[in-house]
């Protein structure tokens, strides 16, 4: 039987404050915590909530057939820890089901796979023992941020012990195979990989509520036929995979995207052939045969599907570097808030928020950023770095004179 | 010889609208000149309660159309401005201190600046001096032509020796009153079209600067340098130019602590191509490579902003150079109460007052050749504004050699003893009586 796989992404990133030369040496609150609790609070009342409330609703209606799999960053469990614990309660509740799965990640949604293997390995084991904590699960399968993939990934992942991973299922990475296949890492057939289908994944994500969509309006019944169509082969697999906020958030309510929700389960388990399945089942069931090839890396952002969304200018790469080069002194202080701190400047948004690309990406970067100018985002990032490593030096000498 | 001169002076920026020094030296000059002349300032816009002590200050924003309506004869007066024929004014790019919060480029038509009838006063131009918000903007010529003609209304009625007329906003004004008052034209050259726009402008701002300097019966620019520009850029006759030195205004200097150890170099002005600020940046760069322990800050903004972002992300000192943008005065001054070395790597500044205040913090001055200020600040450090290594290697001396940091803070205390406006503005008088024997 053909399966829909569902995954979706849930993250909060800490919002920096308009830090300028002034707060250098002076103020060591980085974060602008009222806009960051404003954020949490509006996307967990028009997103988290409600679409949580419905997708319980609906796993008990459909008895099992109805499966989704999470991945939430550790920065995001701890505010909803921190701030709404009712939010977190709603996770919890769903895990208890049996048909949710929690996927492994970075747990400060950073970019560190391609910078330090071994920030890159504590942060997957932070986020691991998080999980654990919070759901009483350990995760099997990994998604690195924003389905950043490369074959060097794939192998690290298999000496992890995962069982597979997620990445963008972009043209040259599938290509030379059938789509919506399950395939494995170029190197080794043991690490299965699953590709997201972009084009399905975008119509819910993206184009839902876009009345100049030829498509437009889309219900459950015209979305679950394009499956069935799609979906020819048993082993076939459609992977749905998006940032959960697309319920209620990316698409107001008002767009009709959660009765769009409540709609789609029903009418693929009673109109098509196909099932629900998590990434692990997914796993379990199919063979991996198709090998694929990612040289260069890849990821789910902007309509390049690279790294250009966080490496696409001097400025995002400067302060990439940056950021690591400090990793050897951070960690030497010792000092466990400072490593946080530290950690929480790798998260990927921060590199996004200074993207300077034009139309249609660009929108979205601003969309996304808290600022008026990606130079703003940058300059506000750098004199924290330089306020941050002047912290550092302070402990590091405190710490040689005892 | 007449006891007490009375002077007419034109000016465009005065306190509190300012955006550059412009308006710091036309207030600084014509508050010293009040002692030795009688002096009335026509400027397009005031503040209501901004006075100063026997300064008759006249804003064109405070007048209104009656006062225009009774002036008899005068308003019917039909004289052409045959003079102006010459002029002709072609597309510059004419804005010298863009608004920049406005995000718009602005590009000039060709316009006509004067009509060649001498037109009466509407209540349309007062309307746009009452309302006026930024005296530059894309309107630029549209203002300047109806600042001359309500200028030259208000002169008919004024009794004066001379006009003193603040750079080329004021020029056409300038012209109009001497051409009707048969009274000497004074030009005052606070900074000009080759300095703002580059040593090979020859658009329509030089040109009204050249044929009005070549009409003046006195031309003072700020500084000798600026002098020599006038003599081999605009080709005017030497013996009419005579350079006056600014002064500057007292202030209270204080200390404050930095909140960080790292010695800092700062950088004022606006980020355009004048100001010298790629230089500064490479100098930075120079200077951060051998000495870890250091801080730069650029303050100001302009059309160079995000370039030079973007450049020093790529050189990658981001955690050492850092940028401001635009800051209140109080702000510029908590900097130079905190900073160690002051660097103005302008390529063309007529004079530069500033450098003056970071001498009244104690802060030694690295400059460059191309700048008025080094005439009255021997004791300043200085390079030429291409000379990056030179510059660097200034700034790293200043920070380790504390003997010759003490030297050119003690020196520039005493260079400072011969600055002031008091001095600029006898200067400005005894012109008057022996350049135009009045």
């Amino acid at each position: 039987m053909a399966s829909v796989c569902f995954y979706f992404q849930v993250h909060q990133p800490y919002r920096l404050k308009e830090y300028s030369f002034f707060h250098i040496g002076r103020d060591y609150v980085y974060e602008n915590h009222d806009l960051n609790l404003q954020v949490l609070n509006k996307v967990a009342d028009k997103c988290y909530v409600k679409a949580n409330a419905l997708l319980l609703q609906l796993i008990n209606k459909h008895k099992g057939e109805f499966k989704v799999s999470f991945s939430i960053s550790g920065l995001a469990l701890e505010q909803f820890e921190q701030f709404r614990p009712d939010v977190l309660a709603s996770f919890q509740a769903l895990a208890k089901t049996g048909c949710v799965e929690f996927l492994g990640e970075t747990y400060y949604h950073s970019l560190a796979a391609l910078y330090s293997a071994e920030e890159f390995q504590r942060q997957v084991d932070l986020h691991k023992e998080k999980i654990k904590a919070l759901f009483g699960v350990e995760p099997t399968v990994f998604r690195n941020t924003e389905l950043i993939y490369n074959n060097n990934l794939a192998r690290y992942i298999q000496k992890q012990g995962y069982v597979g991973l997620l990445c963008e299922g972009t043209e040259r990475l599938i290509a030379a195979n059938p789509s919506n296949k399950v395939y494995h890492a170029e190197t080794n057939k043991s690490i299965p990989v699953l590709a997201r289908n972009y084009t399905l994944s975008d119509d819910i994500s993206f184009r839902f509520s876009d009345q100049n969509w030829k498509e437009w309006p889309l219900s459950a019944a015209k979305f679950s036929n394009w499956l069935q169509e799609i979906a020819v082969e048993k082993d076939d697999v459609l992977n749905l995979f998006m940032d959960y906020e697309t319920f209620g958030e990316h698409q107001w309510e008002e767009t009709g995207i959660f009765e769009f929700l409540n709609d789609l389960p029903e009418q693929v388990l009673t109109n098509t052939s196909l099932g629900f399945k998590t990434p692990s089942e997914v796993f379990k069931s199919y063979q991996a045969n198709y090998p694929i090839t990612a040289s260069e890396t890849i990821s789910w952002a902007d309509a390049e599907r690279d790294m250009s969304a966080w490496q696409g200018n001097a400025m995002q790469h400067e302060c990439l570097e940056k950021i690591y080069e400090m990793e050897e002194s951070v960690k030497a202080t010792g000092n466990e808030a400072l490593i946080h701190c530290w950690s929480k400047l790798q998260a990927s948004d921060h590199f996004y928020y200074m993207s300077t690309k034009h139309s249609s990406d660009g929108a979205v970067h601003s969309y996304f950023s808290p600022y008026n100018t990606p130079h703003d985002a940058y300059l506000y990032y750098m004199n924290i770095i330089a306020d941050f490593e002047i912290r550092v030096n302070k402990s590091l000498k405190v710490k040689s004179e005892m | 010889m007449k006891e007490k001169l009375k002077v007419l002076m034109l000016g465009w920026e005065f306190p509190p609208v300012i955006n550059g020094g412009l308006g710091v030296a036309c207030f600084g000059l014509s508050k010293a000149m009040t002692g030795l002349v009688d002096l009335s300032l026509i400027i397009p816009k005031t503040a209501a309660g901004f006075v100063v002590e026997n300064l008759e200050l006249i804003g064109l924003n405070q007048l209104t159309i009656e006062q225009f309506k009774n002036q008899g004869a005068s308003t019917t007066n039909t004289n052409t401005y045959d003079v102006f024929k010459e002029v002709t004014f072609v597309e510059a790019d004419f804005a010298p201190y863009k608004n920049y919060a406005s995000k718009t480029d602005v590009t000039c038509e060709s316009t006509e600046v004067i009509s060649s009838k001498n037109p009466e006063v509407t209540q349309d131009d007062i309307l746009s001096f009452e309302s006026v918000g930024d005296i530059y903007g894309t309107d630029i010529w549209d203002k300047i032509q109806r600042y001359a003609k309500v200028v030259s209304k208000i002169a008919q009625n004024k009794d004066f020796d001379v006009i003193h007329a603040h750079d080329w906003m004021t020029f056409v004004a300038g012209l109009q009153v001497k051409h009707e008052s048969g009274k000497p034209l004074v030009l005052h050259i606070h900074s000009l079209e080759t300095d703002r726009a580059g040593i090979g402008s020859r658009g329509g701002v030089y040109q009204l600067e050249k044929y009005a300097m070549e009409l003046a019966d006195l031309v003072i620019p700020v500084s000798n340098y600026t002098a020599s520009v006038i003599k081999h850029h605009y080709g005017i006759d030497t013996d009419k130019i005579t350079s006056v030195h600014n002064g500057v205004e007292a202030l209270t200097p204080y200390k404050t602590k930095k909140p960080f150890p790292e010695k800092l170099i700062l950088f004022l002005g606006r980020l355009t191509g004048q100001k010298g600020p790629g230089y500064f940046l490479e100098t930075a760069q120079k200077v951060i490579a051998s000495e870890p322990n250091v801080r730069f800050v650029m303050v100001g903004t302009g059309d160079k902003l995000k370039s030079l972002i973007e450049a020093g992300a790529f050189k990658q000192i981001g955690n050492k150079f850092h940028f401001t943008g635009f800051l209140s005065p109080e702000k510029v001054h908590e900097l130079l109460s905190m900073a160690d070395v002051y660097c103005m790597p302008s390529v063309s500044e007529p004079f530069g007052i500033s450098a003056l205040e970071a001498t009244q913090y104690g802060v030694p001055c690295v400059i460059s050749n191309q700048s008025g200020v080094s005439e009255v600040l021997p004791s300043a450090l200085s390079a030429d504004f291409f000379d990056v290594n030179q510059m660097a290697k200034h700034i790293v001396s200043l920070l380790n050699d504390g003997k010759l940091k003490k030297k050119v803070v003690l020196n520039g205390y005493e260079d400072l003893k011969n600055v002031s406006w008091e001095n600029a503005a006898q200067k400005v008088v005894s012109l008057y009586r022996d350049k135009l024997f009045l």
